[in-house]
């Protein structure tokens, strides 16, 4: 025990110590007489946009001296009534986080690899851009402009800059988003059923009956405290059930947890949608009616496709047929491990509740081997209940007025001219990546690390990156290591030295996100779209630029020194002040001219329209956001973007891409799902349909199935560094602070005779690694599960155990092996498709 | 007379954390050290029954000002550092702190070092010099030498210790606390004073927490509490805590 001050003190205390004449003085009080009056002291709120996660809430800061002390929700804001989750606060541990780079570094061994001392130096910022420009320009000369990869991770819409005019303008095809990380298998659903390549936005104020499936909305998922806000009064005026093999803070207040086998998510679908059918409770107005009103849905019976007059809908019979009509509770009981009867309750509570409903789709359900096809599958129910676009049920965004990227075709030479294709192997027959109905349009982020070792279709030989750590970020993450390994040349530009950052040439300090940049965002929550900026709340701590606009201009202007002023002359001739029609007069200049040029449009060609009137930028800037009007109910019925524009139930809109996709490569569409690891065949192709679970590894071999799930506090990946995340990370249901536990239930711990707090080895297919277990009933048997966030081997002093060496716990995405939705170019990740074995050591 | 206190909805509040954070940064409270939280919000954690009915409630908790205080009883110091406040709030003066702990041991929702005994929270934290609670501002080694910034850099670049210090002015405390005396939540009085609600009631982002004066019927406060069943902390120790809950953190009965 601690020895107490007061057990010296006793005595003194016992006689009643009088403080005043004994105690030291207390520091502001002592220059402030005790009569001082109360209260805050001096300071102002400055509107910025919180990046914690892909919320991106408008935030005000609160500076005190030019120092960011606290953190609100923009009062503005529409969206989240000037509240921010925890993450918002959060960022002020960032921005001051002691282990942030502060100069440019050169990398002096040459020898890469992880737990390799890259025996930094610092380098000034001429220096080290001096550096990347010669060998941009080397690329350039050599006819290897192509073999140049752009990995952007974290943006804003600034992104452009870098991402787009940069890459392309020099020449290369590879600029290379994060986003099918974490995402696109959640926006294929709604593509190919109603034409939104996009997130939904969920009207939860009118929601009477809301379905929440694979993901907890109060901890992530796009509109986090709009959901904090709200959830309960769904609870209050109607039902919420939530879908999730572990019981997070959702399915703690829900009145139905639905704790559904891993990868099953299809099966229950299907189930709801044939109980919704049988029982006759689909939305009349959208979907329709059958001709002679008699209900023909009767369980395993095939329907006349003539018998059923649809409205805003397509396909419904041709589901019902192909699909549905066997998808019994019952047969669902045995896929999902739910209880018939719960199956049944919840498809009659959404029924009765249609249309002011919502079934929330998240990364759990589809970020799955096959997921796109869970994706649709749960997605339709939407379509079925009428709730698309509908009161409380899922919707679009409204009109956000702002500029697009100027044209760049002017600015492209002969190089740049000519195509390549892209390292992450988009568009080939193994990844279809169908975004928006187009064959290879959309990314394949952890790919590219394959296509990087490979050398298909052909070697890289620089890279520079932006607050991306795909050593960290991507299943398989040991690929990632292997490929940074093997690149000659690697750019990282970043505010900390995260792993990524271990393996690069050169390091490029950057601006903090929401404190120390000029940037700008969309978004939509609660029926209002808006556009909110970030702007530098404070003058950066440290010798920081920003990445996205004033690290490119610096580059440019090297280039042009270089005599390849193409870049340059984009950068100053396209983005002009949209006040004073002036080029940018330097690189700190341009970022700000570049915001100002894409939000131009809400205080001058659409001042007032469809949203708040703002009066000019000074308003702007001050205010920091625009919301629009709400959202129209119903906007986009008879009018959807699909190729019936209707929401298709048989999805015409797929079966156009797959079959263009199969075309370019001289193929079938059942080749293709066979190539990419689909069990369907035939028309099923074009339907939502239930597809057995794929799983890495032999369940004789790996029993268990491994779930990752996210935390509250984690500010992508980043907010590990910070002593309240980690102080606070029990917040995460069963989670324990300061550590990294393994979540597994009882009855399976008895199995293998682990106790709470034992140490076990956990092996997939991609290794093994020591972890802490947790005994925590809130998940499945059989489902072993363990927040993302943790097992860092670099990043700062916090984050990992020893910096640079040893990680404070393990990082799931090292126990969960590359594999992909192959459709959406997605990476499977918290769907659970590892299959894990487990010994106590 | 007034009687401050809060009530914190269980049926609205998610346990998302915002509170403590939000404390945290509006009162410069130190990180976790030498067996002291310095969490002036915090939250219990309580898991029961077996899957598929297991809960898990995340219990926000702070100082409850009670009306029958230990911990003022407990004050050795004439006047009392640790003292009742005219309008109920359970104030503590630094100036008068000699720092002997009594309050931080006899205060039932309090323990004198967390590492021990299984205490999942401790309302009064022991702020005894040297103990390290701002370590991660003053330490001196970079991980990468020359390249990173380190603790004691920061602080002097930012002028402040921590470096998001939100300065304010309070009779009774510091907006951070000197050396050897004990701290606690004390209802943002410095808030309070200018007619502002505390820091953790306007950060929440569920809207849970209520502030206002008990003895005062016609505050939403004192509504809330007579419209609910409502509950207190450790009731038996007989302590009158002013921080009640209402409603349920769970909702679910069944799997
Ligand atoms: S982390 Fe996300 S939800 Fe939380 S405040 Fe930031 S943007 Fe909003
Ligand atoms: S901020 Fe509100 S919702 Fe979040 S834990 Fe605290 S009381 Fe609960
Ligand atoms: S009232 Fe103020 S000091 Fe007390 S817990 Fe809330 S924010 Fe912290």
């Amino acid at each position: 025990m601690r020895l107490r001050r007061r057990d010296f003190l006793k005595t003194a205390a016992a006689v009643g110590a009088t403080a005043l004449t004994t105690g030291p003085r207390l520091n502001a009080l002592a220059a402030a007489p005790i009569t001082a009056s109360s209260g805050e002291s001096k300071g102002r709120w400055v509107a910025t946009t919180c990046q914690g996660c892909t919320t991106w809430c408008p935030l005000e800061v609160f500076v005190q001296d030019g120092r960011a002390v606290k953190v609100r929700g923009n009062r503005h804001s529409k969206q989240n009534d000037g509240v921010c989750c925890p993450r918002g606060h959060l960022g002020l541990a960032q921005v001051y986080d002691p282990d942030r780079v502060k100069v440019p570094l050169k990398r002096t061994n040459p020898v890469k690899g992880r737990g390799v001392d890259p025996k930094f130096v610092p380098i000034t910022w001429d220096v080290a851009l001096d550096t990347i420009a010669d060998r941009m320009m080397d690329l350039r000369r050599n006819g290897e402009a192509h073999k140049y990869l752009l990995m952007r991770g974290r943006y804003t819409y600034n992104r452009d800059v870098i991402y787009d005019a940069m890459t392309k303008i020099f020449g290369s095809p590879n600029n290379i988003s994060h986003s099918a990380i974490c995402a696109e298998a959640e926006k294929f659903g709604p593509y190919y059923t109603e034409g939104l390549w996009d997130y939904r936005d969920y009207d939860m104020d009118k929601c009477k009956y809301l379905l929440v499936w694979g993901c907890d909305p109060v901890s992530s998922n796009r509109m986090v405290p709009s959901a904090i806000k709200r959830l309960s009064g769904i609870v209050k005026r109607g039902t919420l059930a939530v879908v999730d093999p572990k019981s997070q803070t959702s399915a703690l207040k829900a009145q139905e947890w639905l704790p559904i086998k891993p990868g099953e998510d299809g099966a229950l679908a299907g189930a709801i949608a044939h109980e919704i059918l049988v029982n006759g409770k689909w939305n009349r107005e959208f979907v329709g009616e059958f001709v002679d009103r008699k209900n023909l849905f009767v369980p395993g019976k095939v329907v006349d496709e003539a018998a059923f007059a649809e409205v805003h809908t397509s396909g419904l019979v041709k589901w019902w047929n192909l699909e549905l009509k066997d998808r019994t509770a019952k047969w669902a009981s045995k896929r999902t491990g739910l209880d018939a009867g719960q199956i049944k309750r919840v498809a009659k509570g959404l029924g009765e509740a249609a249309p002011n409903v919502a079934v929330w789709l998240g990364p759990g359900a589809c970020m799955q081997v096959r997921g796109g096809y869970a994706s649709m599958a749960i997605h339709a129910l939407n379509g079925l209940l009428g709730a698309v676009d509908n009161e409380g049920g899922t919707l679009d965004k409204a009109h956000i007025p702002v500029l697009k990227m100027p044209k760049l075709d002017a600015y492209l030479d002969d190089v740049a001219k000519v195509k390549h294709k892209k390292i992450d192997q988009r568009g080939t027959k193994e990844f279809p990546a169908l975004a928006k109905g187009k064959p290879g349009g959309g990314v394949v982020t952890n790919n590219a690390a394959r296509g990087m070792l490979d050398a298909d279709p052909y070697d890289i030989k620089m890279a520079i990156g932006y607050m991306n750590n795909f050593t960290f970020s991507c299943t398989g993450a040991q690929r990632w290591e292997e490929a940074m390994t093997k690149l000659p040349f690697y750019v990282h530009l970043t505010t900390n030295a995260s792993e990524m950052t271990m393996f690069a040439d050169i390091v490029l300090p950057c601006a903090m996100t929401t404190f120390e940049k000029w940037g700008w965002v969309k978004g939509k929550q609660n029926r209002y779209a808006y556009a909110s900026l970030l702007q530098p709340v404070i003058d950066p701590v440290f010798d920081v630029r920003t990445e996205e606009t004033e690290i490119p201009w610096l580059i440019a202007e090297k280039l042009a020194e270089r005599g390849f002023t193409n870049l340059l002359d984009f950068y100053r001739n396209e983005y002009k002040d949209s006040d004073t029609g002036a080029s940018a007069k330097d690189a700190k200049d341009f970022a700000r001219v570049v915001t100002k040029y894409y939000l131009s449009p809400i205080w001058t060609t659409e001042k007032g329209k469809g949203g708040d009137l703002v009066g000019d930028w000074d308003e702007m800037v001050a205010r920091g956001m625009w919301n629009s009007d709400p959202y129209p109910y119903k906007k986009r019925w008879g009018k959807f973007k699909t190729e019936t524009s209707k929401f298709e139930f048989y999805s015409a809109t797929l079966k156009k891409a797959l079959t263009a996709h199969a075309g370019k490569h001289k193929t079938t569409v059942d080749d293709v799902l066979e190539t990419c690891k689909y069990t369907a065949r035939g028309q099923l192709a074009f339907i939502p349909h239930y597809e057995e679970p794929f799983r890495s590894g032999d369940p004789k071999e790996f029993p268990l199935v491994f779930v990752d799930h996210k935390s509250r506090l984690n500010r992508e990946g980043r907010s590990a560094n910070t002593t309240w995340f980690q102080e606070f990370k029990k917040v995460d249901p069963g989670d324990v602070s300061w550590d990294d536990v393994l979540k597994i239930n009882p009855l399976d711990a008895k199995k293998y005779g682990i106790g709470d707090g034992d140490m076990v080895r956990v092996t997939s297919t991609t290794g093994s690694f020591e972890l802490k277990v947790r005994l925590w009933e809130g998940v499945r048997p059989g489902v072993v599960t363990k927040c993302y966030g943790q097992g860092h081997w670099a990043y700062g002093a916090v984050a990992a155990t020893e910096f640079g060496k040893i990680p404070r716990g393990i990082n799931n995405n090292e126990i969960m092996p590359a594999e992909y939705d192959r459709l959406s170019g997605s990476t499977a990740r918290n769907g659970g498709f590892t299959g894990i074995k487990l010994e106590k050591i | 007379m007034t009687q401050y206190g809060m009530i914190i909805d269980l049926d609205k509040c998610v346990g998302c954390g915002a509170c403590a954070l939000g404390c945290k940064t509006e009162n410069n409270t130190g990180d976790r050290a030498g067996g002291q939280t310095f969490n002036w919000a915090d939250f219990m954690v309580t898991e029961e029954g077996r899957f598929p009915r297991a809960t898990t409630t995340t219990l926000p908790v702070l100082c409850n000002h009670c009306s029958n205080a230990k911990c003022v009883e407990a004050c050795p110091v004439e006047p009392k550092a640790m003292f009742k406040t005219a309008d109920g709030i359970t104030m503590h003066n630094d100036e008068r702190c000699i720092g002997c702990q009594s309050c931080q041991e006899a205060c039932p929702y309090s323990v004198l070092d967390i590492s021990e005994g299984g205490a999942q929270y401790s309302v009064i934290s022991f702020n005894e010099d040297g103990i390290g609670n701002f370590s991660r501002f003053e330490s001196k080694t970079a991980v990468i030498a020359g390249g990173t910034s380190t603790g004691e850099e920061l602080t002097r670049l930012t002028d402040a210790k921590p470096a998001h210090r939100t300065e304010y002015r309070h009779p009774d405390y510091d907006n951070v606390r000197r050396p050897d005396v004990t701290e606690k939540c004390i209802f943002c009085a410095h808030r309070v004073a200018e007619g502002k609600l505390p820091r953790c009631v306007v950060v929440c982002p569920a809207e849970a927490r209520v502030f206002g004066d008990l003895s005062d019927a016609n505050s939403e406060a004192a509504r809330l509490l007579k419209a609910n069943k409502s509950f207190r902390l450790n009731e038996k120790a007989g302590t009158q805590p002013n921080v009640h809950y209402i409603g349920s953190f769970v909702t679910r009965k069944n799997g």
